[in-house]
This record gives structure tokens, C-alpha cells and sequence, in this order.
């Protein structure tokens, strides 16, 4: 088997300028942050970054100018208000904005993890975002080849790379993903690059041990990073909460103005 | 305004009396109503329904659930019997297997249709809000879907949303249907009164409103013309027992968030 464990530096390095690019977890949960925030570092540009719910994440790589479009379904900081970031940008015209709604983007992903270029899906009828989805191309009403009924096609997402943050790995790329998986096993087979930030290196035996905890085996991943903490400050399953306040920091610094001071502090100042 | 302490308590409570016995009924992000209103039903006159929560985790020990500022805080699951990827849920909407959705409304039309996407023109927005989430996906689908604005206003009922993120009754009688979304019955809860909707127009209707609230203070902070019947109800106190829950299940205050 071949070890795929890499510094973060020579991981992130896979990531290209200009990639669609998808994050693990949601809203304030087991989001690859560091991996993320080593992203800025590099200074990656244009990326095209897609996902059904992100928060921080996406936040702060539309506030850090690495990013040319976004595909979402809501970007928010939930009962914290609105992304900063992402509404100025939006508002200001800086970004292109690709709305979806979940059911959509989650079936995106798995068109592209089945091999297959579309997926038709119920819902969105009657919607003004039917005719934004058929315009941006991600959508199309097609007949259903059986029943001959009109049913909305989804393309297929498949990024160039998914980042993802999980609780456990071994060198080789077997991830164990414990709590919610949200659309991570999805996106992870959807992509065509796949690194993966864990909490703990483990023994290839513990992962045999207990081979029904192997929530993505190393067939679908190339890249395992050793990062503790690498979901801070979104939460990680069993491991730790949410640091909401540092999160309501976050929102204050960009409200005053100061997000350059937080990307000097929390992203280029590396060991937090 | 009126007394506004036990205003999240009666919206909880309405939304709650939405959730049949048995009902699979499920929440989505930023939810604090949401998630205390499935948690009071099945407390309460509910304790077979079915808890899809965007934390993921199926049915939850109620007895160990806080409420918390994310509504997919790994905390929402403590007790749960299984994780179910999200798309599992759109997937039993697919199949016609869930039967109450919970959804927001920046804007929120006379007939239902909800904007949660931009205020102002699509491509050019004043104010560019997060986005609809589940929103445009569920409301063509859902038997039932219960919409909660915490400040109701003029801005908030409007007679016609900027944006269509959500489908409600679309324009009235039968277009909703026309447009390819199965029938649903809407029901709208605010600070101010519960409404539903008039079975041929579709119009939206007060059904009840909340104590204290006079019918003035509803027409004042409608943008459109709303049906009121004369003797109108009042909407139902919570029991001492529904307050009881409520505090035990968020001892941080985390539901009067959405009031501020």
C-alpha cells in the first residue's frame, strides 16, 4: 500500500489556481479550517469553491481573494447573522454568485461519485431559482425517457479537489469519520483530488480492528495530513465544540474593519 | 409591541400543534424554533414523531438536548440512534415520506411564497442574503410546510417577494400546481398571529392571533390586505408544563436570538 501522508504544505500544493473546490463538514462543523487557511497561505487564486451550507470557511477564502465563483446553497453564520465577506463581495459584484439549493448540490455530487453526467431530482418547480439554474447551465428540464413526465436534471459536480477535516486516518489514506458525515463521502467520491486532515494518525491494524468505522478507505484519498485541532475553531465531533466566541471575534473584526488584522493573526501567523 | 417575553414560548408552542403523531418532521440550519417546537411535540402529544435534524443525529435523548447558536452542533445529537446524511432526507422528500418541513422568510408573500435570497433585483441586490438553503427544493415537494418570521413587518409581509426562493400557493387558485409542485399546506407563525391560507383563493388568512396582539398591530405590519375574521381566536398559551420543557431544553436563552 502506498503511504500517503504529507506535510500540509506539499498537500495543499496539489491544489492549482483556478480548481473547483469543495470543503468537508458544515456551517461551524468539522470544516477542514487549517487546511483552508494553508490554502491562503499558498496564495491560490480564482478557485471556484462549491458546497450546500458553508459558513467560516468559504468566508474567509472569499475574504482573502482566492476566490473567482461560488456555488452554494446558503452562506451564512446562522443566529450570528450574515458572511461578511461573502455579502460585501456579492453586493459589491466581486464574486460570482451560483445559487443552488441543497437537494440539488448534494445530488450534484453524487451524479459525480456514480459516474454519471446528471441526476434528475424532485423540488425546485415554481421557483424563481429553476430559471437561475437553467440559465447558469447547472440545470435542465428533460422528460423522463419512462414515465415521459417533466423532471429536472441536475449536472454533475465533480471538483477538482475536496478538502476534508476527520477524526482518524492511517498513513495510507483509510479515514474514519465519526458523527454526522454530512455530504463528505459524496464529495470525496465526486472529486478527482482528495485530501484529508486528521485529528490522529492511527495504526493500520487499529483501522482493521474495527474496519466498519472506515468511513472512507484509501482508495478514494491522496493526501492524509496530521493536523490536530485542523477543524479549529468549527467543531469536531467527540473531540471538541465549536469556539463560537472566536467566531463572534471574526464577525466584530470585519464589522471594524480589521479582517486584514484577523487573516495576519488567525491564517499567516502559522501554530495558532 | 406587545409583551415580548413569552412570544418565542407561543410561537414554539403553534409550531409544535403542526406536528402530528407519528409525522416525520424535520429542521434545517440557524432553526432554534424549529428544533424546540419538533423537541416540545414529541414531548408532548407527539412522542412517535420522527426528529430529521440537520445535526444529523435521529431522534435524540430530548432529556440531554441544549439548545446552541449552530443548528448542526454535534450537541443536537447526544442519544441519537443513527446519523442521516442530509441527503437522505431529500431523498424520503423524494419519495413522499416526510411530512412537516420548517422554513424562514426574509419576505413572505401573500400567497406564501417565501424570498430568502436577495432583496432588491436579482443581479443587482441591495441586500444579498444567504440563501434559501433547503428552501427551493422542499416547498414544491413538502405535504406541509410551516413558515416562522420572528419580526414581523411591512418589510417581511410583502404582496409580492423580490425573489422566489421558496414556492408557496405561487399566484393563487391552482398555479401552484401549473408549475409542477405537488399540492402542500402552508401554514405561516410570527410574533404576532398564526395564518393559514383560504382553500379556493389562497389568499393568506389570520387564523389566530396571539395574546395581547390586537388585530391593528396584524394589519400594521402586513403590506398587503389580510383576511381577518371577525371573532378571530386567540392563538393557545403554552401550558406551565410546554414552559417547563422549553426552559429545561434551552437554559441559554438561545430562542429569543431571532427577537433581537
Amino acid at each position: 500500500m502506498k503511504e500517503k501522508l504529507m506535510s500540509m504544505e506539499e498537500a495543499v500544493g496539489l491544489v492549482k489556481h483556478g480548481d473547483l473546490v469543495t470543503t468537508g463538514g458544515v456551517s461551524f462543523h468539522r470544516v477542514p479550517m487549517e487546511l483552508i487557511r494553508e490554502t491562503i497561505r499558498q496564495g491560490k487564486k480564482d478557485l471556484r469553491i462549491v458546497d450546500r451550507e458553508p459558513a467560516i470557511g468559504f468566508d474567509l477564502l472569499i475574504g482573502a481573494g482566492a476566490v473567482k465563483s461560488v456555488r452554494f446553497a446558503m452562506l451564512g453564520f446562522e443566529l450570528l447573522g450574515f458572511a461578511l465577506n461573502f455579502r460585501k463581495a456579492a453586493e459589491e459584484r466581486r464574486v460570482e454568485l451560483i445559487e443552488d439549493t441543497c437537494g440539488a448540490v448534494l445530488n450534484g455530487f453524487r451524479a459525480a461519485a456514480m459516474g454519471i453526467p446528471s441526476i434528475p431530482v424532485r423540488g425546485i418547480w415554481g421557483t424563481d431559482l429553476l430559471e437561475v439554474g437553467i440559465q447558469n447551465g447547472n440545470y435542465k428540464v428533460i422528460k423522463d425517457p419512462f414515465t415521459g413526465e417533466d423532471i429536472i436534471a441536475v449536472r454533475a459536480i465533480e471538483p477538482d479537489v475536496a478538502l476534508i477535516h476527520a477524526q482518524r486516518a492511517d498513513i495510507y489514506g483509510d479515514v474514519q469519520i465519526w458523527g454526522g458525515r454530512f455530504e463528505d463521502v459524496w464529495k470525496v467520491k465526486a472529486a478527482k483530488k482528495v485530501i484529508v486532515s486528521v485529528e490522529e494518525i492511527v495504526d493500520h491494524e487499529m483501522i482493521k480492528l474495527e474496519p466498519y468505522k472506515t468511513t472512507l478507505p484509501y482508495l478514494y484519498v491522496d493526501a492524509v495530513v496530521h493536523l490536530p485541532n485542523g477543524a479549529y475553531p468549527t467543531s469536531c465531533y467527540g473531540l471538541y465544540n465549536t469556539d463560537y466566541e472566536h467566531i463572534r471575534q471574526y464577525v466584530q473584526m470585519i464589522r471594524d474593519g480589521k479582517f486584514q488584522e484577523y487573516l495576519t493573526n488567525y491564517v499567516y501567523k502559522k501554530g495558532r | 409591541m406587545a409583551e415580548i417575553k413569552l412570544i418565542p414560548e407561543i410561537m414554539i408552542k403553534a409550531m409544535s400543534k403542526e406536528i402530528k403523531d407519528g409525522d416525520k418532521a424535520a429542521h434545517g440550519l440557524a432553526s432554534p424554533l424549529p428544533i424546540m417546537a419538533m423537541s416540545l411535540a414529541k414531548l408532548t402529544h407527539a412522542p412517535n414523531s420522527i426528529f430529521l435534524s440537520a445535526a444529523e443525529g435521529l431522534d435524540p435523548d430530548l432529556d440531554k438536548l441544549n439548545l446552541t447558536i449552530s443548528s448542526a452542533d454535534p450537541r443536537l445529537s447526544k442519544g441519537a440512534i443513527a446519523f442521516l446524511e442530509l441527503i437522505e432526507l431529500f431523498d424520503l422528500c423524494q419519495r413522499k415520506e416526510t411530512d412537516v418541513m420548517f422554513l424562514g422568510g426574509a419576505q413572505i408573500d401573500k400567497y406564501g411564497n417565501t424570498n430568502l435570497s436577495v432583496i432588491g433585483e436579482y443581479s443587482k441586490p441591495k441586500v444579498r442574503l444567504p440563501g434559501g438553503a433547503a428552501t427551493a427544493f422542499q416547498t414544491p415537494i413538502m405535504p406541509k410546510t410551516v413558515i416562522w418570521a420572528a419580526r414581523q413587518s411591512k418589510r417581511v409581509f410583502v404582496g409580492k417577494v423580490d425573489f422566489k426562493t421558496g414556492v408557496g400557493y405561487l399566484e393563487g387558485g391552482d398555479s401552484r400546481e401549473r408549475a409542477g409542485a405537488w399540492p402542500t399546506k402552508l401554514k405561516v407563525i410570527t410574533n404576532l398571529a398564526v395564518y393559514g391560507f383560504d382553500e379556493e383563493t389562497k389568499l393568506m388568512k389570520v387564523e389566530s392571533i396571539h395574546p395581547d396582539v390586537t388585530v391593528d398591530m396584524v394589519r400594521e405590519n402586513t403590506g398587503f390586505d389580510i383576511a381577518i375574521p371577525p371573532n378571530v381566536q386567540i392563538t393557545e398559551m403554552p401550558s406551565e408544563e410546554d414552559l417547563y420543557i422549553i426552559r429545561k431544553l434551552d437554559p441559554g436563552n438561545i430562542r429569543y436570538s431571532e427577537f433581537r
